[in-house]
């Protein structure tokens, strides 16, 4: 990835530059390997700088990140809370951690087993599927519930939708808590497009057997795109 | 694609963080690496108020968790990753001597007992010398060594019973096995918060009508308690196999012959073959406990998986008597490591160090089993007890076995040991001299043996320096391998130059190289004038210099401090260092060098040269390839 932004930009600033200047087909140019020598390019700044792409969370720090905003259970008790308990057990939302940490990139040093550094497919769908565990959680546990303390919606939900400045305040905390700035920072404008998925998952069903409905669900969804967003895997 | 070079301009040209509140995009995310890095998880909210506070000192801040258990951790990882010291199940630590299983008894009133014994143990009795100390007379039954017994079984007399057996309290099920008698019993509820992963098997804490057991019933031999016994002698010349039994009768070997009356250590597995009054010792603390007559039965719940540390398992299953040993050595590594990394101690202590830390189940293997791996035939070389490579004496003796959270320094283990070099954990994973220098040479000088384009011819030339296409790389790890020829493969067993010489001329030569001779001598490089150690024949200086020798030659080596700095580097800038990274990497080696190996000066350069603050310099747009 890294070599192929550089060489994207490196191409791209060739052609800009092939596109403002005459051409000069008989001149023969000696090669030599730097860009400053060909001609046009004496004075247009280069990049050589490293290009660094992110790196990937290792599974110990993903998975104590995990717990930590689950409210900082130990690996079996948030199993059994991720799961439920008694007749209410939910392995359709969470398996159990052992299942999950090869895919997760987790080495295996009895069996030689080595890190996985680089996302894969696998891993992808582990991320996914442990996160809407979280999110739905805790969605019932601060949102439904409205048990204390919260563990991830440590906001005060309105009685309504809430409106967009309503939903900024709030969504902004939850920016923090799982990538670690605040949204206006982001790239591009992320609040609107969480509020538009705020405001279409909250209206997607009334089916009272739905686990969450209403404002929880669309609360979920926003901590599924936060919680599965690359910058949350990545850093 | 103006607005991208913009980009990468501001993230090229970061300055350090300022004063203000204000912080850009770049400085949060660099906040979040140092989090994830040195807290071991993101930043919470409260971190990233704190960073968003005009008075945060990124320095100081940097400079806490530098002293803390997470970055410990961090630092353990990359060489854990390297050297992966977890011993996998097939390695088998299962020594006769270590090991009480049970069989299931009928008594006289219908009801069952269980009585535990170890395999081979010497006793008076002839009917049960070397077997199960109940004979076919009493219960109808005959044992073999492993499995069930065979033959209809009739219950036994109390009197027979008691005869044979005793009840004892043992360590695995009262903290104060010691006493006169002992009252502390396991308790599962308040034992996972004092002792976590001190958990015994259900079957080993529950009699098989459901009662909680309160003492076990033993062979008499097996719980005798002395520390010294005497090799016995029975005058038999061959070993017989009466009919009345499965396991023949043992005959004195020449060892027995020649030795007979003389003291021998209890705390040898030699003891177990050679001595009828060596037993378990006071509450059976020498031997493991066992909940079936298989090869390796099931004693202690532990995690599978434990990659968060063994206080915050993922799961807890039985476990085999000897995954307890594996699972508390490869801890032992691992606190090592954590402890020299959070102590700031020099770094080369970990593979030249003589301290080490301890906890209970390690203390208990130094102190109770690692003799059980001494000596087979080292017995004919004079060797009956074990010249520990941690010295029994430096173990500190207030530790119980349950004591799994109380980790105590151990200033110095002795002068054979040399950091994780002489760990069993290391010893048994990597069980051939080979192996150990491969993977040493590897993860620490940071060199691969790759063998250049050369034919194999074939060839009888034993010496792989020499032979050719062998020799490209042998050349190297031979001499290297020799450091470890003085620690019996696959064990931690070391073999002294007195008992074992380098070359050995007064038993063993090529035409007397008997399987005595063959058990530490290599035939390939004997002569008619004497026979050499195993891996010795490449470097007899190596080979007297031992593990520690391995340790100073890496320390030493003028590839140590840029290796280091490449591992933890490569690490933590999440990418291999390149050439471009020549001098940075040059600064950081000098760095190192100059604090006198300090990991934490080393990864303090490394958070805050620009090098890890552009180390994610790409936008979340640019990662996606859309925005979002």
């Amino acid at each position: 990835m890294r070599n192929t932004i550089a060489c994207s930009f490196f191409f791209a600033v060739l052609i800009e530059s092939g596109c403002t200047k005459t051409p000069e087909p008989t001149k023969a140019v000696a090669v030599s390997g730097k860009v400053e020598d060909l001609p046009g390019h004496e004075s247009l700044r280069v990049d050589n700088s490293h290009k660094e792409g992110p790196r990937t969370l290792s599974a110990e720090s993903y998975i104590r990140s995990y717990l930590f905003l689950f409210g900082g259970l130990s690996p079996i008790d948030s199993q059994t809370a991720l799961r439920g308990s008694g007749a209410t057990v939910d392995t359709t939302l969470f398996d159990t951690w052992s299942d999950y940490l090869g895919a997760l990139g987790m080495p295996d040093y009895r069996e030689d087993i080595a890190r996985s550094s680089q996302t894969n497919a696998l891993m992808i769908a582990a991320f996914e599927r442990i996160g809407v565990a979280l999110c739905d959680r805790a969605a019932e546990h601060d949102l439904k519930n409205g048990a204390t303390p919260a563990t991830v919606f440590t906001f005060k939900k309105t009685a309504a939708l809430p409106t967009r400045a309503e939903f900024d305040e709030r969504f902004d905390g939850l920016h923090r808590r799982f990538l670690g700035y605040p949204a206006k920072l982001a790239p591009t404008d992320r609040s609107s497009r969480f509020f538009t998925l705020l405001t279409n998952a909250s209206g997607a069903t009334t089916d009272p057997t739905i686990r969450l409905t209403g404002q929880d669900a669309g609360w979920t969804a926003v901590c599924y795109g936060l919680i599965r967003h690359p910058e949350f895997h990545l850093y | 694609m103006r607005s991208n070079i913009a980009a990468f301009a501001a993230c090229l040209c970061l300055t350090p963080l300022s004063a203000q509140a204000d912080r850009s995009l770049s400085e949060y995310r660099y906040f979040r690496s140092l989090s994830v890095d040195l807290q071991g998880r993101i930043p919470s909210v409260d971190d990233v108020a704190a960073f968003e506070d005009s008075k945060f000192d990124t320095d100081a801040w940097i400079d806490a968790r530098l002293a803390g258990t997470a970055y410990a951790q961090r630092v353990r990882q990359i060489y854990m990753d390297l050297l992966r010291l977890e011993v996998p199940s097939t390695f088998g630590f299962v020594r006769s001597m270590a090991v009480l299983r049970r069989n299931e008894i009928l008594r006289a009133d219908g009801s069952t007992v269980y009585v535990y014994f170890r395999n081979g143990q010497r006793r008076q009795n002839v009917a049960t010398d070397g077997t199960f100390c109940l004979a076919q007379a009493d219960t109808g039954q005959m044992y073999p060594r492993i499995g069930p017994a065979v033959g209809t079984a009739k219950g036994i007399s109390d009197a027979a019973l008691n005869a044979a057996t005793v009840l004892v309290k043992p360590w695995w099920l009262y903290r104060d096995y010691t006493a006169a008698n002992p009252t502390d019993r396991y308790d599962a509820t308040t034992w996972a918060t004092k002792y976590p992963q001190f958990r015994p098997v259900d079957t080993v804490l529950v009699e098989k009508n459901g009662q909680p057991t309160t003492s076990v019933r033993i062979c008499k031999e097996e719980a005798q308690t002395p520390v010294t016994g005497t090799v016995y002698k029975t005058g038999r010349t061959s070993n017989t196999t009466p009919a009345d039994r499965l396991v023949p009768l043992p005959g004195d070997t020449a060892f027995a012959r020649d030795s007979g009356g003389k003291a021998i250590a209890c705390g040898s597995d030699t003891a177990a073959f050679y001595a009828a009054d060596c037993g378990c010792g006071p509450g059976l603390e020498r031997c493991h406990p066992g909940n079936a007559n298989n090869n390796d039965p099931a004693a202690f719940v532990l995690p599978t998986r434990s990659p968060l540390g063994f206080e915050a398992p993922f799961d807890a299953t039985n476990a085999q008597q000897s995954q307890w040993s594996r699972f508390w050595w490869s801890e032992e590594a691992k606190h090592f490591i954590d402890s020299v990394v959070l102590e700031d101690r020099d770094f080369r202590d970990l593979l030249t160090g003589r301290e080490d830390w301890v906890n209970g189940p390690i203390a208990h293997f130094y102190k109770q089993i690692q003799g059980a791996t001494c000596c087979d035939n080292g017995v004919y070389f004079g060797l009956t007890e074990q010249k520990p490579l941690f010295d029994t004496t430096a173990v500190p003796s207030d530790l119980l076995p349950h004591d799994t959270t109380a980790w105590r320094a151990v200033a110095d283990r002795g002068n054979l040991a040399s950091g994780i070099l002489t760990m069993p954990v290391f010893l048994t994973k990597y069980g051939s001299r080979r192996a150990r220098a491969h993977v040493l040479y590897n993860a620490f000088l940071c060199k691969q043996f790759v063998a250049e384009s050369v034919e194999l011819t074939p060839s009888t030339e034993p010496d792989l320096t020499k032979r050719s296409g062998c020799s490209t790389c042998h050349s190297t790890l031979e001499p290297l391998s020799a450091y470890f020829a003085r620690v019996r493969e696959s064990d931690w067993l070391y073999l002294p130059e007195s008992n074992f010489p380098t070359v050995e001329t007064k038993m063993c030569n090529k035409t007397s190289l008997n399987i005595t001779c063959r058990s530490f001598y290599d035939p390939a490089f004997s002569s008619e004038s004497g026979a050499k150690l195993y891996g010795a024949y490449s470097s007899a200086e190596n080979t007297a210099a031992g593990p520690k020798g391995m340790g100073e030659y890496i320390v030493k080596h003028p590839d140590y401090a840029s290796c280091v700095v490449n591992q933890v580097a490569s690490s933590l800038l999440g990418r291999a260092l390149n050439e471009d990274d020549k001098a940075r990497k040059d600064s950081w080696a000098s760095d190192l060098v100059s604090s006198g190996y300090r990991m934490r000066s080393l990864v303090r350069s490394i958070v805050k040269s620009d090098a890890y603050r552009t180390s994610n310099n790409l936008s979340s747009s640019e990662w996606r390839g859309d925005a979002q």
